[in-house]
């Protein structure tokens, strides 16, 4: 089975590192949003001189000492959904260039087959993941830039629960994309359902503005937003546990929860396309 | 137990197929009730004009479609109670090419082994071996998307057999080749059948295919099999060859005469052409022109006429055969036979 499974990926592997545009486009885009849009847009300097206002900022950006290192965080988020909705797509091309039809007519198991997807599209989720929130940390060690600024000391097993999060977090949108990409054939229908999904997904999450003054429907529904939900475990971590009802535990499983139920639904759509007519 | 058309349990048969039907939702009945045997080694021909039913014959084998009735073995191997061991047995090489073009043919044929459960390692000598055998190892490491229309057919060929398997499924593999392409691609065949010792079961549209390349063939024609059987056994179904033998006009009747002769089946006329139907034309020729001489008319002209599928086509069904997208003056000489066969019936 690890052979199969070794193979499949493999394949994914040499078409994805064969269309260098890419991957540069896929690692550019969150890039260009720390460097632009998280820079240029500092909250902290226009409250700064306001007296109590650090205060204030603090507790409106969840214990962040600043915007960036808010909104870096929350990148986290936004990487994942704009990275995992190409998922999909793979799978779409697959099944009208006839590859999918070859894959199944050999004893390889259906299962493999939705792993070595799940796989290798998460790998492609969580590595600009990766490179953002690297790059975000980087940033406050270079003079000039802003970055983002861990408030408290992060143990072995605060880097495991933010590392934990990121993985379950792209297993989640990863599942929920190929899961269009099973059901659909084609791919203008497939973008057409996704961009739809992709902004409520967003904006119904605290991963780019700060949570606190929407009415409180729309608060219930950020707090159980998969993205929501890893932010939370990175913030948390990052920056103390002071604003935070629960602790990282409660926010982990949650997000466990939404992957699980996702991975369900995907391997459901992924067992049906490839079944037997 | 599975039975061949004939009625005798045929374990050792690599195909048995038995009353095969699919049903597309809601009613379209692309296969009514099919039966035949390929015996090992042979390459098996599937004839059919576009639409008879090929490809879903093809796929129900392959376990990729599930029969709506009937049964069918692949190796001994219930089709639709152990697909998974029947995969393991049989290569597949589609209609339309599934090769990966943004891989080489190398790492698509390494990717086939994997799925096969062969490691690159285990599986390199193969590789190396059936690349040569299909004259691809230059291209090797090239990516399929600049390859010829050829060179992806012969290497879809390969990648079908990395994992050595007893039975090679090809579906018209010889589509969009033109003729001379496609006579080479017949002679790799042979040679795999001859060096691997596979079972082919192969469709196709082309007359001349299964004329030149399948051992035994069955005709198809909306989902049903108006005929099978070797290539002489189905072209004696038409009575053989026909002779043409044009006799000076005023001359006196030669049917009874020309029917006595040894070895002759059938004899017609029109105006001052006889057509004498025989199974084989061979050594009787002269005796034809020989019996005319003593009834005192002298033959002035003698045409024969090889029995063809496209023949055989024509008296079973009524209509004559088309082959669509590709135009070698068949389709022409078919249907000079449609308005004979008409005017025959
Ligand atoms: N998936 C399908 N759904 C409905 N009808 C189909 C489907 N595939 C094929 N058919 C129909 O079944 C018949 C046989 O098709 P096919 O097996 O592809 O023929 P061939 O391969 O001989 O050209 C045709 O009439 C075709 O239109
Ligand atoms: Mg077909």
């Amino acid at each position: 089975m690890l052979v199969e499974l070794t193979a499949l990926i493999r394949r994914e592997y040499l078409r994805w590192i064969r269309a260098p545009m890419w991957i540069v486009a896929g690692l550019m885009t969150p890039i260009l949003y720390l460097l632009l849009f998280g820079q240029a847009f500092n909250l902290g300097a226009l409250v700064g001189n306001v007296p109590g206002g650090p205060v204030v900022l603090s507790r409106a950006l969840w214990g962040a000492p600043d915007y960036f290192s808010y909104f870096a965080v929350g990148m986290v988020g936004l990487v994942a959904v704009t990275s995992a909705l190409f998922a999909g797509t793979g799978v779409i091309f697959d099944k009208q260039l006839g590859i999918m039809q070859r894959t199944i007519a050999t004893p390889v198991r259906r299962s493999t087959i939705f792993a070595s997807i799940l796989i290798f599209r998460g790998f492609l989720v969580v590595l600009p993941i990766f490179i953002v929130l690297g790059l975000a940390l980087t940033f406050a060690h270079i003079p000039g830039l802003v970055g983002l600024t861990v408030t408290q000391p992060v143990g072995a097993d605060g880097v495991a629960e933010v590392v934990l999060a990121i993985f379950i977090l792209a297993i989640a949108f990863t599942s929920l994309f190929l899961a269009f990409g099973f059901l659909f054939a084609r791919v203008e229908s497939y973008f057409g359902v996704v961009n739809l999904l992709n902004l409520p997904i967003l904006f119904t999450s605290n991963a780019l503005y700060p949570v606190g003054t929407e009415p409180a429907w729309l608060q219930n529904i950020t707090a159980y937003n998969p993205i929501s939900l890893a932010v939370d475990v990175m913030r948390e971590t990052f920056f103390g546990t002071t604003y935070y009802p629960h602790p990282v535990l409660v926010y982990l499983l949650g997000l466990l929860a939404w992957a699980a139920a996702l991975v369900a639904v995907a391997l459901l759509l992924a067992a049906r396309a490839l079944a037997t007519k | 137990m599975l039975r061949s058309p004939t009625g005798e349990a045929t374990l050792t048969d690599a195909i048995q197929v038995e009353d095969l039907e699919k049903t597309y939702p809601p009613a379209v009945r692309a296969v009514q009730g099919v039966s035949f045997a390929v015996h090992p080694g042979e390459i098996f021909g599937f004839l059919g004009p576009n639409g008879a039913g090929k490809t879903t014959t093809v796929s129900m084998l392959t376990t990729l479609l599930r029969p709506t009735k009937g049964r069918a073995a692949v190796a001994g191997l219930d089709v639709a109670e152990q697909p998974a061991e029947v995969r393991r047995e049989i290569g597949l090489v589609f209609q339309d090419s599934t090769a990966d073009g943004e891989l080489t043919g190398r790492e698509n044929m390494i990717l086939a082994g994997g799925l096969f459960g062969m490691r690159p390692s285990e599986c390199r000598g193969r590789i190396d071996e059936l690349l040569g055998r299909m004259d691809l190892t230059e291209a090797a490491d090239r990516r399929v998307k600049g390859y010829s229309g050829g060179m992806k057919r012969r290497l879809e060929l390969a990648v079908a057999m990395v994992h050595t398997p007893k039975i090679l499924f090809l579906d018209e593999p010889t589509i969009g080749l033109d003729p001379q392409g496609r006579a080479g691609f017949w002679r790799y065949i042979k040679e795999l059948r001859q060096e691997q010792q596979v079972t082919i079961f192969m469709t196709t549209h082309y007359l001349d295919e299964v004329e030149n390349l399948c051992d035994r063939i069955a005709i198809i024609d909306h989902g049903r099999i108006i005929a099978s059987g070797t290539n002489d056994s189905l072209k004696e179904r038409v009575g053989g060859d026909l002779v043409e033998l044009r006799v000076p006009a005023d001359g006196a009747d030669l049917t009874e005469t020309l029917g006595s002769v040894p070895g002759v089946r059938e004899v017609s006329r029109e105006a001052n052409i006889y057509r004498v139907k025989c199974p084989r034309a061979e050594g009787l020729v002269s005796a034809l022109v020989k019996a005319c001489d003593l009834a005192g008319v002298t033959v002035e002209g003698v045409t024969v006429q090889r029995p063809s599928i496209d023949r055989v086509f024509l008296e079973l069904t009524g209509k004559a055969y088309r082959e669509e997208g590709y135009d070698d003056g068949r389709a022409a000489q078919a249907s000079v036979f449609h308005t004979r066969g008409r005017g025959g019936r």
